[in-house]
């Protein structure tokens, strides 16, 4: 073999190995999330109903979106998905923060108490949904059982009643994943410098003062973190909802992947479907966009 | 130090997830090995084909569990089966027959999917079976009511397997204590509720739960409010004055019901009946026995079982529900050939009375006459009676019937928790399921 062609060949290979290499990625990549991504799209601009013993497709355009636009339940079910990540982000990012500031002291409590809260976390949030809405039922559940022994009267149950089936299931939300964000404030605030802190102690600071002017100003990209992972895996609700109310009583629990769900899965309509989860994604794809430019900006 | 230490139970917190997340992958039934029978002096024609079977956990389940074995021991043909709720066994079986994957082999079939089966074929029709076999199956002996458990447009599109009467149970006991006779019409049966709800104790159970519960509750007492869900020529029709009179009852009748009735699914419902929280509860008849079985239930003895009550002046006809046993139709000839044997098997008049025994539900009159199971059952004539005067069809069993029950579902339980009033509940219904269908 001419020596220089296969000099070439070895440096041609040299050069690009890593395309090799990233080829079962790549391959993965595509397979997994591409693919089904463009086959959404397609299928979103057909009718197409998978109980349709022909299987038939017919090209409709932007109908299925058109059709979204009008359908009631869209935007009943928006407004309760915006209700659920304002109720479940908010409410986690402080308490997430009060855990990790109570829990960040190597104290041998604090690391004993800091693994037992990362349990919930670990559980399938199907199985969560289902205690919980054991624990709820109004004539069997505990904690209408202890309410009652308080005298107060609890109706229907936390998930009966139009006014408390939404705070009982992010209640829920905020109980499996408030843990997740205690990791990420211990993360945050194990990585700050001390050096202010000294300095602010040098100069007479409060602890208060030293924790809002130092601590929390410092944990903001943390906190920029914590709040848009959250508000992304919140719109995606799915599992807790379907495991305690099935978007009920009413539709005052109905969010949007759940409504996604019940044109796919129960009226098999898949074009419509489709369409609806596009929707979501794209919605999810402008918060991520903005966690993104964020999170470059903050070259911390 | 910190960073050390933190990191550490990062590690061990990752590797719980590992360890977590490896258990839940691994196949939660490993295959089991098939041994080889010992030969038989009978010719064993599908000796070692296997098939699966995909059954509601509903009481008949432990009938299967029994069953089963036998018709393994003495046919050769293996069944394995998986046991399903009923929102999960809808969705997989209409999976399987949409992906043509025959992942089961054999279902049991709701009353309620019939006409949706046979419109899509899903299902094979026996009908070519049944000719060929019978002298076999003795199908006069079937009660006429119960071939609507998988009959459609003149086909079978599955087999009765497991007939149930919508019946009314309610506790000796109390109804003696408060000097009320049980009910023999609706508006007695809503004053017994009134009379029989004193404190923690509750009149009536109902389904409340958003979902298939409460839809498919309605539709009972639509029946024996002589209201219904199609008008006289098939078309769905859920706004007359008939339907919402009754769904005003219906939400009369949830006064008289555990404050938690709106959230009730059927086994939060017999949980209710079984511990003694209420009085009285209108339900399929497959689960009386259980009443009389000390470890699930604390009123044994104290339950008596009548027909379900109709409105005053009605002519008496009685709910009509269960399952019947359909063959994928995408299963290989030999395995629908394996599975029909299995049917025969266990509807067969000998079979059908172990079934019985262990929790199953009748079909055949044979059996709802055998003095033995008579004795057994002492409310058996009861269920003939309902089955002679059955009413299969209350729940509409047209293909669309998924969607009537989703958007019924959800709107009679908006109008139980006060979202919606009757009319306006039944109005956007009926505008749901227009807009679904097309």
């Amino acid at each position: 073999m001419n020596q220089t062609l296969g000099k070439s060949l070895y440096k041609k290979f040299q050069n690009n190995t890593y395309l090799v290499l990233l080829l079962p990625l790549l391959l993965f990549v595509v397979l997994i999330a591409i693919y089904p991504l463009f086959f959404s799209f397609r299928i979103s601009l057909f009718d197409y109903r998978l109980t349709d013993p022909n299987q038939t497709q017919t090209f409709v355009g932007i109908e299925n979106y058109i059709r979204a636009f009008k359908d009631p339940i869209i935007f009943i079910s928006l407004k309760n998905t915006l209700i659920f990540v304002a109720g479940t982000v908010s409410a986690e990012l402080v308490m997430g923060l009060g855990l990790a500031l109570l829990f960040a002291p190597e104290t041998r409590i604090a690391r004993f108490v800091r693994s037992f809260l990362l349990i919930p976390m670990a559980l399938p949030p199907l199985v969560v949904g289902l205690v919980w809405k054991s624990l709820y039922n109004a004539d069997f559940g505990v904690i209408p059982f202890y309410l009652k022994e308080l005298g107060i009267n609890v109706g229907r149950g936390p998930l009966g009643e139009l006014n408390f089936a939404m705070p009982a299931v992010i209640l829920i939300d905020i109980w499996q994943w408030t843990p997740l964000l205690m990791i990420i404030f211990l993360a945050g605030l194990k990585g700050l410098p001390k050096e202010p802190y000294e300095a602010a102690y040098v100069d007479g600071a409060s602890r208060w003062q030293s924790f809002l002017y130092i601590t929390l100003p410092l944990l903001k990209p943390t906190f920029l973190i914590a709040f848009l992972t959250r508000t992304i895996q919140s719109f995606k609700v799915f599992d807790i909802i379907y495991a305690t109310t099935a978007g009920g009583p009413g539709n005052v629990t109905t969010v949007l992947n759940f409504h996604i769900y019940t044109v796919g899965m129960t009226f098999f309509d898949m074009g419509y479907a489709a369409a609806l989860a596009n929707i979501l994604l794209f919605v999810v794809t402008i918060i991520s966009i903005i966690y993104i430019g964020v999170m470059s900006r903050q070259q911390y | 130090m910190r960073t050390k230490t933190f990191r550490s139970v990062l590690y061990v917190f990752l590797l719980f997830v590992m360890v977590v997340g490896a258990v839940g992958c691994t196949p939660a039934v490993p295959e089991p090995v098939e041994e080889p029978s010992a030969p038989v002096e009978t010719a064993k024609k599908f000796e070692g084909v296997e098939l699966t079977l995909a059954s509601m956990t509903d009481q008949y389940v432990a009938g299967f569990r029994y069953l089963i074995p036998m018709f393994e021991e003495e046919t050769g043909i293996k069944i394995v089966m998986d046991e399903l709720g009923y929102v999960d066994l809808y969705q997989k079986l209409t999976a399987d027959f949409v992906g043509k994957t025959a992942q089961y082999d054999l279902m049991t079939v709701d009353i309620v999917w019939s006409g949706e089966y046979a419109a899509n074929g899903y299902t094979l029709p026996l009908d070519d079976f049944m000719a060929r076999d019978a002298a076999e199956i003795n199908t006069d002996d079937i009660m006429p009511v119960a071939w609507t458990l998988g009959e459609w447009e003149g086909k079978h599109w599955a087999y009765p397997l497991a007939g149930y009467a919508n019946v009314l149970n309610y506790r000796k006991d109390l109804l003696e204590e408060t000097g009320i006779t049980p009910p023999a019409t609706q508006e007695e049966l809503l004053a017994a509720a009134q009379q029989l709800t004193d404190g923690d104790q509750y009149g009536i159970a109902l389904l409340g739960a958003k979902g298939s519960a409460v839809a498919q509750d309605y539709m009972s007492f639509l029946q024996q409010h002589g209201g219904a869900v199609l008008d006289a020529d098939g078309n769905i029709n859920l706004n007359t004055p008939k339907n919402v009179e009754t769904l005003d009852f219906f939400g009369e009748l949830f006064n008289y019901a555990p404050p938690g009735s709106t959230d009730y699914w059927w086994d939060q419902r017999e949980t209710a009946f079984r511990n003694g929280t209420v009085a009285m509860m209108e339900g399929w008849s497959i689960a009386r026995a259980g009443y009389e079985n000390p470890e699930m239930s604390s009123i044994v003895g104290k339950v008596d079982v009548t027909a379900a009550p109709v409105s005053a002046g009605m002519e008496p006809k009685y709910g009509f529900g269960g399952w019947g046993i359909g063959i994928n139709a995408s299963s290989d000839a030999t395995k629908q050939e394996a599975a029909w044997e299995f049917i025969k098997w266990i509807t067969s008049e000998e079979i059908q009375k172990e079934w019985i025994k262990h929790d199953g539900a009748p079909i055949r009159r044979s059996t709802l006459e055998d003095p033995e199971l008579n004795t057994l059952y002492p409310w058996f004539p009861l269920l003939l009676k309902s089955f002679e005067n059955g009413d299969g069809d209350y729940r509409p069993r047209i293909p669309q019937y998924s969607i009537i029950q989703d958007a019924l579902g959800t709107y009679v339980n908006a109008f139980l928790v006060g979202q919606e009033t009757a009319e306006s509940a039944l109005i956007k219904a009926q505008e749901q399921i227009d807009a679904n269908i097309k």
